[in-house]
């Protein structure tokens, strides 16, 4: 396995607000191989955005980071610490240019008042050291290679011009052309009809091959993670409850919580099978279960132990699969 | 039972003018063009399309909360019975009491002022279905623990609740007034997945226990085909293929349907690029293609496409389609 | 209001949870204002000088009208009452006497001599000059005709000397107490001002409402009329009521003219603000569905749109005041508002101007300090408003 090009040890991140110290995300740690395509999986107030931001330090300014958290990037053959980094400087060779992102509001990412080919060649010449005139046309370039008919004159107009589908494929041409080794995606295509998304899913795969680069997408659709990702992470309330190859975690997933989202979602090749909810709300993140942060609504919580334990992640019999569950751990013993 | 749908729209039509500069000619949006649709009593009728097939503004107008521009739409729930695009103020008043609406958005569609209580039973005062204040309360409290909300929620103001709790709110809302006809306008696409099966169910729970009949809006298919025993699909205003549920999604047969459903992402991960993707994005409703909507996207577009818009016809089984080449394609398939 | 004080995440009880749950918004609204410590100071200090205003009849130890002036102790510097000096210290607080004398020694002007020997004592609840608590006079200006009542005449105050007069701002030019002259200033400032907003904020109710609920060409309409307004400039304004006031009008008149100026004008930025909630409010789904239950207009104003905004306008009432104050002041200083005698913020800095004032007597100063100080009262406290009225919006997912 070579190397990951970038690692994530134990990062808790809490923020401050009126109601107190709130705790987003909890000590997880994850690796992204080069050329892979991580999907994170979480639903609302599970801490996925928030982790995703981590990794360009784009989180809000009362956020804070825990003493002992990591994020180790490896770009251009150097290690960089990035949650060490303080000075604008630094922080630009990051963003944008080792790391890119894409939002799921497209219409929300770019300037509406400049057009989007100046926001193009401005990326590029921020990162690169490019002339305009080979900014502007690596820039078409890219917006051809995303599927946008007659780029040339597209290149001039603004965001409003396009459609969603055609905004979001101008905003991945937009985070390629830096060629970074880590492209995150934070629910690119939630916004999206299903028509559309299929086409977006369809060249960010395409684009995975022709660049080799890593993708952390980020979704609550397990349908799309199954369909784009290589390996899959699941976040519950700020923790990472089961990561593993998706063929791992969605044939056989070990987790509770994994097990009830996969069963509360509709399947269209079995109709009669009865929607299963995942009984209970999700806690308020005021509110954090203590012990495992799943137990006030797991089926098969242990009395005791899951309210008072945290169990960490540990590897199951299936290599690169790995649960954080006393019961699925019992189980398998 | 009474064999009369509950809703029989006749080449209903829905335009908006839009606001044009003094000189260019004036645009209208088409955002529902010549539907004609029967919505049987106590069905759970699924309605789907994605953005700009109209499907919302549909349910509105079979609210009447949009103007008619064209077309019939009549209501007949066996007590009483409307002409929606004719109706007087005294008659809309009463058949607001029979059709109801549950919003999308769970945030937005609570007053964040008024308690819970406040909220459930505003329907109530505002019709003048109760005399007094016991009564409301009553009324209150027993739809309110139909839809899982105890006696302390409702002391509540919306700001306590998560978008589950919400939209469970918004449920009571709309029951409290003992409708006929609920129109669900994306009800659960804001919620988590693992909270949506939970609110489909008490849906479902409710119709079989108050024998209500629901037009379910929505784009997710795979929610529909659970819970919907009927499904319209919508394309640009107009309604490309309607069957029974089990029928539309065993064998499709309009392009639009089947391609929406092969745009689904399995969740098979071992079933990766095998469907056919469509191209090109949907037109503008201010200038829609001639002749069938969807040509410009199908992939068996020939010349009669282009010049004739299909009409909806009835094939047997429930099943209608507007397409000029369904059967060849099906016997296509079939050989 | 348990829920807002810093705590650990694990830390809530269920009590302050349930609380917190069934919190109207005003509660909520009033627990973030109070969890802003600058805003409740402010608070705090609007307050004080609100009652010091109201009271100003009770604290100020002598009548702010020439009916009152010193003439011992003309231009006088403050007296600050002390608890011991040289020749020992005393329970209660006393001051200088002073005696003033002109001689050809001092080229024939007064000059002050302060005799440290002899002491004046300051008591509390002292008999002075006569003041009405209720004190009515409304004259319809031109003509004769008035009412007037006064009722309830008291001449207690709060502090006063045994002998001569204590100055604690010192004296201006006709001998005046400017520490009696402040507090009153202070009340007609926040007078003038108060009925300006009212004005203001009636128009503003009526015309903003009516062109944010009906939207379509009415609002065309009167968003037209209120840019129009909104351009008159009020400088050339006032010069030309300044010139057309006749002298014959009492300050009262005088005073109720400005403010309705005040008011006329000042209608078309509230009117915008409340223009543009409503047109926000209106477009809310819950609006919506109450309108689906067939709601009366009235209905839907009444329990959604009003209650709505109404945290905005007092947000808005209460910004728009550092304004009315300001411009008072502003047009008094420039002697286009309020002159002297009346006792105003502007008219008492009308007579700072001067260079003498500033070279040799600068506690005339003073109203000015009163001044900033309740602008700045009123601005942040709208400020602190404003961010505890933010909608609950904001813990949305």
């Amino acid at each position: 396995m070579s190397e990951p090009i970038i690692s994530v040890k134990d990062l808790t991140i809490r923020f401050r607000t009126d109601e107190g110290l709130v705790t987003a995300v909890d000590g997880i740690s994850f690796d992204i191989a080069p050329g892979e395509v991580l999907g994170l999986v979480g639903e609302s107030g599970s801490g996925k955005s928030v982790t995703a931001k981590s990794l360009m330090l784009l989180n809000p300014r009362n956020a804070r980071y825990d003493e002992q958290s990591n994020i180790l990037l490896k770009a251009n053959g150097k290690d960089v610490n990035v949650l060490g980094l303080k000075r604008d400087k630094d922080m630009r060779i990051v963003r944008g240019g080792a790391i890119s992102m894409i939002f799921q509001e497209p219409m929300a990412s770019f300037a509406p008042a400049i057009t989007i080919g100046d926001q193009m060649v401005e990326q590029l010449l921020i990162h690169t050291s490019m002339t305009k005139a080979a900014a502007r046309e690596l820039s078409i370039e890219m917006l051809t290679r995303v599927g946008i008919p007659d780029a040339a004159r597209r290149f001039n107009q603004y965001a409003f011009e396009f459609s969603g589908g055609m905004r979001q494929r101008a905003m991945i041409a937009m985070a390629l052309s830096t060629n970074p080794k880590l492209l995150i995606a934070d629910e690119p295509t939630t916004a999206l009809d299903v028509t559309i998304q299929a086409q977006v899913l369809d060249l960010m795969k395409d684009l995975v091959s022709e660049f080799g680069m890593a993708i952390l997408f980020i979704t609550h659709d397990l349908g799309v993670i199954a369909q784009t990702a290589d390996r899959v992470a699941v976040m519950y309330l700020g923790r990472l409850v089961e990561t593993g190859t998706v063929r791992q975690v969605i044939r056989d997933p070990r987790h509770p919580y994994t097990q009830g989202l996969l069963n509360a979602l509709p399947k269209i090749d079995n109709l009669d099978a009865p929607l299963t909810p995942v009984p209970g709300d999700i806690p308020s993140p005021l509110e954090r279960p203590t012990g495992c942060v799943f137990h006030t609504r797991c089926p098969v919580a242990l009395e005791g132990k899951c309210s008072n334990e945290i169990p960490a992640m540990e590897p199951t019999e299936q290599a690169g699969h790995s649960v954080a569950c006393f019961v699925a751990r019992k189980e398998a013993a | 039972m009474n064999a009369a749908p509950i809703i029989s729209a006749r080449g209903l039509s829905v335009h908006f003018p839009l606001r044009g500069s003094w000189f260019a000619p004036k645009q209208v949006v088409r955002a529902v063009e010549n539907v004609t649709v029967d919505i049987p009593k106590r069905s759970f009728f699924g309605l789907v399309g994605e953005s700009g097939s109209g499907k919302t503004t549909l349910g509105r107008a079979l609210l009447k909360a949009v103007p008619i521009s064209a077309g019939t739409v009549r209501y007949d729930d066996g007590e009483k019975a409307y002409e929606l695009e004719a109706i007087g103020s005294a008659e809309l008043k009463d058949y607001r009491k029979r059709s109801q609406l549950i919003f999308q958005d769970p945030y937005a569609a609570l007053s964040p002022r008024m308690t819970v209580r406040d909220i459930i039973a505003e329907p109530l005062e505002v019709m003048g279905l109760t005399r007094t204040r016991e009564e409301t309360d009553q009324r209150v409290r027993a739809i309110a623990a139909k839809c899982r909300l105890n006696l302390e929620h409702l002391r509540r103001f919306p700001h306590a609740f998560s978008g589950g709790q919400r939209q469970r709110i918004s449920i009571a809302r709309a029951l409290v007034s003992d409708p006929r006809f609920v129109v669900a306008d994306e009800s659960v696409a804001a919620l988590d997945v693992s909270i949506q099966a939970d609110v489909l169910n008490l849906l479902k729970a409710l119709q079989e226990e108050l024998g209500l009949t629901y037009l379910f809006i929505s784009h997710d298919l795979s929610v529909v085909s659970h819970i919907c025993d009927h499904v319209a699909v919508m394309y640009l205003g107009r309604l490309v293929e309607s069957a029974p549920t089990r029928s539309l999604f065993a064998a499709p047969k309009h392009p639009y349907t089947k391609a929406l459903l092969s745009a689904i992402p399995s969740l098979d991960p071992d079933n990766r690029g095998t469907a056919q993707k469509l191209e090109g994005e949907i037109p503008s409703p201010t200038n829609p293609p001639p002749g069938c909507k969807f040509h410009t996207r199908c992939p068996y577009v020939q010349d009669v496409c282009r010049r004739e818009e299909p009409a909806l016809e009835n094939i047997g089984g429930g099943q209608e389609i507007a397409c000029h080449r369904w059967k060849e394609l099906l016997d296509a398939t079939a050989t | 209001m348990a829920w807002f004080r810093r705590k650990t995440a694990t830390g809530v009880d269920q009590l302050a949870k349930e609380a917190y749950f069934t919190a109207s918004q005003g509660q909520l609204i009033w627990a973030r204002f109070k969890s802003n410590r600058s805003a409740m100071i402010a608070l705090w200090a609007l307050v004080i000088m609100v009652l010091m205003g109201f009271f100003a009849d009770f604290l100020s130890p002598y009548n702010p009208t020439v009916a009152g002036r010193d003439t011992t102790y003309e231009n006088g510097a403050p007296q600050l009452p002390k608890f011991w000096d040289e020749n020992g210290f005393s329970a209660r607080p006393f001051i200088y006497g002073t005696k003033r004398e002109r001689s050809i020694k001092t080229n024939f002007r007064w000059v002050m001599t302060v005799d440290r020997n002899q002491r004046r004592y300051v008591y509390l609840f002292v008999k002075g000059w006569k003041y009405d608590v209720i004190n009515m006079s409304w004259g319809i200006p031109g003509t004769d005709y008035g009412f007037e009542y006064r009722a309830l005449t008291l001449d207690r105050h709060l502090f006063g000397v045994n002998q001569g007069q204590i100055h604690l701002f010192g004296t201006e030019a006709s001998g005046k107490d400017i520490f009696s002259r402040t507090l009153h200033a202070v009340w007609t400032s926040l007078a003038v001002g108060t009925l300006g907003v009212l004005i203001s904020f009636v128009l503003a109710l009526i015309i903003g409402g009516v062109a944010g609920y009906f939207g379509g060409w009415i609002d065309s309409i009167l968003q037209m009329i209120t840019d129009a307004i909104r351009t008159v400039p009020p400088i050339p304004l006032f010069m030309a009521f300044a010139a057309f006031m006749p002298d014959t009008w009492s300050s009262e008149t005088r005073f109720f003219f400005i403010s309705i100026i005040l008011g006329l004008i000042g209608w078309p930025t509230l009117a915008r603000r409340i223009r543009t909630h409503l047109l926000t409010e209106r477009s809310q789904e819950y609006v919506l569905a109450a309108e689906l239950c067939g709601a009366s207009s009235a209905h839907i104003i009444r329990r959604h749109l009003l209650p709505s905004f109404t945290s905005y306008i007092i947000v808005d009432l209460m910004i728009s005041f550092p304004y009315m104050v300001r411009s008072e002041t502003a047009l008094s200083f420039i002697g286009l508002g309020l002159k002297d005698p009346v006792n105003s913020l502007g008219a008492l800095m009308q007579n700072v101007s001067k260079a003498d004032v500033l070279l040799n007597y600068q506690w005339y100063f003073i109203p000015v300090i009163f001044f900033i100080a309740l602008v700045l009262a009123f601005v942040f406290v709208g400020d602190g408003l404003r961010d505890a009225a933010d909608p609950y919006s904001g813990h949305n997912k």
